[in-house]
């Protein structure tokens, strides 16, 4: 966002000290530009869309919009973690490996929201949901499972019943069992628990995510299967395998069995999810609440941690979560993390679900418009990036606007590209007084680097006349120290803006002068010299110049002024010469000889002209 | 989260008054005791001098920077009565102009907002506030409010340049009628706001508030809302938030943003007005936002250096 800058006032000679701060150091880490980049491409699609479908129903696209967002989420996790293995600097890999866990908790929550508020899936595909989320979160199942699969005998694998408890206690029964077809097969003697479990796993009703069954049909089938299972653990049917038995008692949803497998689930949203697999699978969204709030007698979070350790920041947001508190969340996730990114893009999606009310803030008028703002003010002190922030600050309706116009005047405009690229984006959205303000900028700095030229253009285009006046004083100034202009192309193809200031009419006049002589067009050349005299068009401090300018046009061989053009250039010269005082006539030696000159030119050329055109045609 | 992520080490002799980011944060000039103003690059996270300005006689109290159209442009004020304006030409610096029309130690300069052209406001501890004009050609128009503040004026700042109706849209080529106002802080414990009436300067409104020297006042940017906003700080230990919202500019009130355990000695604005920068004698700088509810929360602390903190900017700063 900004920098702010301090300076120490200190007692000590030895350290006079100014320290620069500054806030949303993010943006400058370059494995997370992808994410900026792709998020923009992502947001842009979401608001175009929003404008062409207006008012209809598409909780499709915008599942598809979130899922987006997360994958490009995991792709940046991706490269952090490519770039944690691949640097040797332990400084740099702890700071990619924290970004990765940062970035990974991001995803989390964000698939959180995605089913809880954006799909806002129902009860029973909820529970399939939560479970494919915990599935996907919870990776080191994967390792122990190769392991134990790869081995010779994987039932009598150290790790064995834990993989089947993990697949268990994730629903994942087909997995489960396989696995424990292999231990049947090593077992003989308990084939018959085997079987009993074996068919159990396979009846349990599961909701469907088609219109195939009921709530209720199921609510009923689960309660059968249940009792079925009840009778089974009470017949001491696994009485001799504690294994099975305390499958078993984790398909009856008991919670202290579920509770012994603490350390295969890790986390306590994981416990939750089981919990709600085995006792409550046609659970409502407004019921999680009770199954996760902290201090509450069936508190996932509370029995799990068990009063060992406090929650942490990622727990509390998940919380609020599960509990639908949804400005809670992006409260908690702005505290938490260290941009604005997460919140912001999440904040607008959520808006686009119509799920958040008008909360009006002092800046901006509502919490998506005040997060957008932040970011992507953030994004403006980035020397490519701000070229992002621009179309979020474009969608915010309130204050949008005034936020770019602040922020895009601040752009250090170290080259032209970069200068017209802010330029066109001012243009088209009609910015005319930052349009002034970095031409007079562009221009003042042509000006101090000797580049006539590109000041006069910049001046043009900024129509500053007052500007334009004094380059096109330079320009003249330096045509009588040198002789020649510099910038020709320019001055000659001015057109119309050459009526932007006097000066600058004159100079494209004058250089028009120049070329009509050098085009041998002495009469038309003679006209217009006069006519910048006569129409006041040059200033009178140039008229001694012009008069010189027409010495040679005075000497042609052929007589080109008329006897009423001659008497012109007489009249100009004693306005000149009469202005000056008795003491100034004299001091330039040079002055005094160049009016002599012309004073007996211009008699000569009356003379000549005189009998021109006193002569009749053909005599 | 707030974190350093630069230290210049200016090599100034003592004490440095003030340190101000140029306009697009990649130039850094500061002021000090030892009578000189350094300027540096501070891109990239460098810290180059380009330049060592010599010209003052005593301790300089603060720098401002002018809008890039004007060119490079710096202004400096200090003990020795002097406000000097420094420009750089070709690649060096120069003094470009001097002003020595105050009888007493010049306490600060502030630039008016570039639609009104090159002007320069400068509080003395005289009473007096001068307002420097650039007229062309070298030239420097001077109008001088004398008395502004009974024993001395510590603090100038210009309000932003709002045309009235601003909301429409002006035709281009035509010079808007701005009003021109900025505000004041002395040692009659009084924030001032003055306006350009007719080609004078009025005093149009006395906001009391403090009860000791008023040491900085900053006018936040706008964002387009028809409401002013004013923070002052003071040697009381308190800063507060004026706001107006009636755009005829008549009747402020003020907010308690903090009170601090020492002397406040500056408060900046961020380029939204949405951040308040305050730093003090209690060693810390304090950045400020305003919550939903109309109360002020501090958002960070900067904890650094030894001995108080004295001057405090926002800018931005562009990593090139």
């Amino acid at each position: 966002l900004s920098r702010c800058v301090a300076g120490t006032a200190e007692g000590g000679p030895s350290s006079s000290h100014v320290f620069v701060v500054r806030k949303d150091q993010d943006i400058y880490i370059q494995t997370l530009r992808k994410l900026f980049n792709e998020s923009h491409g992502i947001f842009l699609g979401l608001q175009r869309s929003e404008e062409e479908l207006a008012g209809k129903p598409r909780k499709a696209q915008l599942v598809q919009v979130s899922k987006n967002y997360r994958s490009v989420i995991r792709a940046c996790m991706e490269d952090m973690h490519q770039a944690a293995i691949s640097t040797r600097e332990p400084a740099l890999q702890s700071q990619y490996s924290t970004q990765v866990s940062i970035l990974s908790a991001m995803e989390l929550i964000w698939n959180l929201c995605e089913i809880l508020f954006v799909e806002a899936a129902a009860a029973g595909p909820l529970l399939l949901r939560l479970l494919d989320w915990v599935r996907l979160h919870v990776c080191d199942v994967d390792n122990m499972v190769r392991e134990v699969l790869s081995s010779e005998q994987p039932s009598k694998h150290k790790l064995f019943w834990n993989v089947v408890d993990i697949f268990v206690l994730q629903g994942r029964m087909d997995e489960a069992r396989h696995l424990l077809s292999k231990e049947a097969t090593a077992n003989p003697t308990s084939g018959n628990m085997y079987k009993i479990l074996d068919d159990l796993m396979k009846k349990m009703p599961v909701p469907s995510l088609g219109n195939t069954q009921t709530l209720t049909e199921m609510e009923l089938k689960w309660q059968h299967w249940h009792e079925e299972c009840q009778r089974y653990l009470q017949d001491g049917t696994f009485a001799s395998d504690s294994h099975m038995e305390s499958i078993c008692k984790i398909l009856l949803g008991d919670e202290d069995a579920i509770l012994e497998k603490k350390e295969l689930m890790t986390t306590w949203y994981h416990f939750l999810v089981t919990r709600l697999l085995y006792s409550h699978p046609t659970v409502k969204p407004m019921e999680l609440r009770f199954y996760a709030q902290a201090g509450n007698r069936i508190s996932s979070l509370d029995l799990f941690l068990g009063g060992e350790s406090s929650p942490e920041p990622l727990d509390t947001i998940l919380m609020a979560a599960f509990e639908f508190e949804i400005h809670q969340v992006i409260k908690e996730c702005s505290i938490a993390l260290s941009n604005w990114w997460f919140v912001a893009h999440l904040t607008d999606l959520l808006d686009h679900c119509k799920l958040l009310q008008s909360h009006n803030l002092y800046f901006g008028s509502n919490m998506r418009e005040f997060l957008l703002l932040e970011y992507a003010s953030g994004l403006f002190s980035h020397h490519s990036l701000w070229q992002l922030g621009v179309d979020y600050f474009d969608h915010c309706p309130e204050y949008g606007r005034v936020y770019l116009e602040l922020h895009i005047e601040r752009i250090p405009l170290n080259t032209e590209q970069k200068a017209l690229k802010v330029l066109r984006i001012c243009e088209q959205r009609q910015m005319h007084e930052q349009v002034r303000s970095i031409c007079k900028i562009m221009a003042m700095k042509a000006l101090r680097n000797n580049r006539l030229g590109s000041a006069l253009s910049w001046s043009i285009r900024a129509k500053d006349a007052a500007f334009a006046t004094l380059i096109s004083d330079r320009f003249l100034k330096d045509y009588c120290e040198r002789g020649s202009f510099s910038d020709l192309d320019l001055i000659d193809n001015l057109g119309p803006s050459m009526l932007l200031s006097d000066r600058l009419t004159f100079l494209g006049k004058y250089r028009e002068f120049h070329r009509l002589y050098g085009e041998q067009r002495f009469t038309e050349a003679a006209r217009l010299l006069l006519m910048l005299m006569t129409a006041h068009i040059a200033p009178c401090s140039f008229w001694m110049t012009l008069l010189t300018d027409a010495l040679p046009l005075l000497e042609q061989k052929e007589v080109i002024f008329s006897a009423e053009q001659t008497y012109e250039l007489m009249r100009c010269l004693e306005d000149l010469t009469v202005g000056k005082s008795e003491k100034q006539k004299f001091q330039d030696d040079n002055e005094t000889t160049k009016v002599e000159m012309l004073r007996l030119a211009l008699a000569r050329n009356l003379a000549r002209v005189i009998v021109k055109e006193g002569t009749l045609e053909g005599s | 989260q707030v974190s350093v992520i630069n230290t210049v080490d200016t090599s100034h002799e003592d004490m440095i008054h003030d340190a101000q980011m140029d306009y697009y944060g990649t130039r850094l000039a500061t002021c000090s005791s030892d009578r000189s103003v350094k300027i540096f690059d501070v891109r990239n996270g460098g810290q180059i001098l380009i330049a060592d300005l010599r010209g003052h006689e005593g301790p300089v109290w603060q720098v401002a920077w002018a809008h890039p159209m004007y060119g490079n442009i710096l202004a400096s004020c200090s003990y020795d009565r002097k406000v000097i304006v420094w420009k750089e030409e070709n690649g060096t610096w120069e003094k470009t102009y001097e002003y020595t029309g105050h009888d007493s130690s010049v306490n600060s300069v502030c630039w008016a907002p570039h639609d009104y052209g090159l002007i320069l406001a400068c509080g003395s501890s005289d009473g007096a506030i001068s307002l420097l004009s650039y007229t062309g050609d070298g030239q420097w128009e001077v109008k001088k409010i004398s008395n502004a503040h009974t024993i001395g004026c510590n603090a100038v700042s210009w309000a932003p340049a709002v045309v009235p109706g601003s909301l429409v849209e002006q035709p281009s080529g035509q010079k808007p009628n701005y009003i021109k106002r900025f505000a004041s802080g002395g040692c009659d414990n009084l924030v001032k706001i003055w306006k350009e009436e007719d080609g004078q300067w009025k005093e149009e409104q006395k906001l009391e508030a403090h009860s000791d020297w008023v040491r900085d006042v900053a006018w936040a940017p706008s964002i387009g809302l028809p409401t002013s906003t004013i923070a002052s700080c003071s040697q009381d230990g308190r800063v507060f938030i004026w706001t107006c919202d009636d755009a005829s500019g008549n009747s402020w009130s003020p907010k308690l943003l903090h009170k601090f355990n020492d002397v406040v000695w500056h408060v900046s604005w961020s380029i939204t007005a949405n951040i308040l920068a305050v730093s003090g004698g209690d060693n810390k700088v304090t950045l400020w936002k305003e919550s939903v509810d109309g109360l002020w929360a501090c958002i960070s602390d900067v904890n650094k250096g030894q001995g108080g903190v004295s001057a405090v900017t926002e800018g931005q700063q562009n990593e090139q």
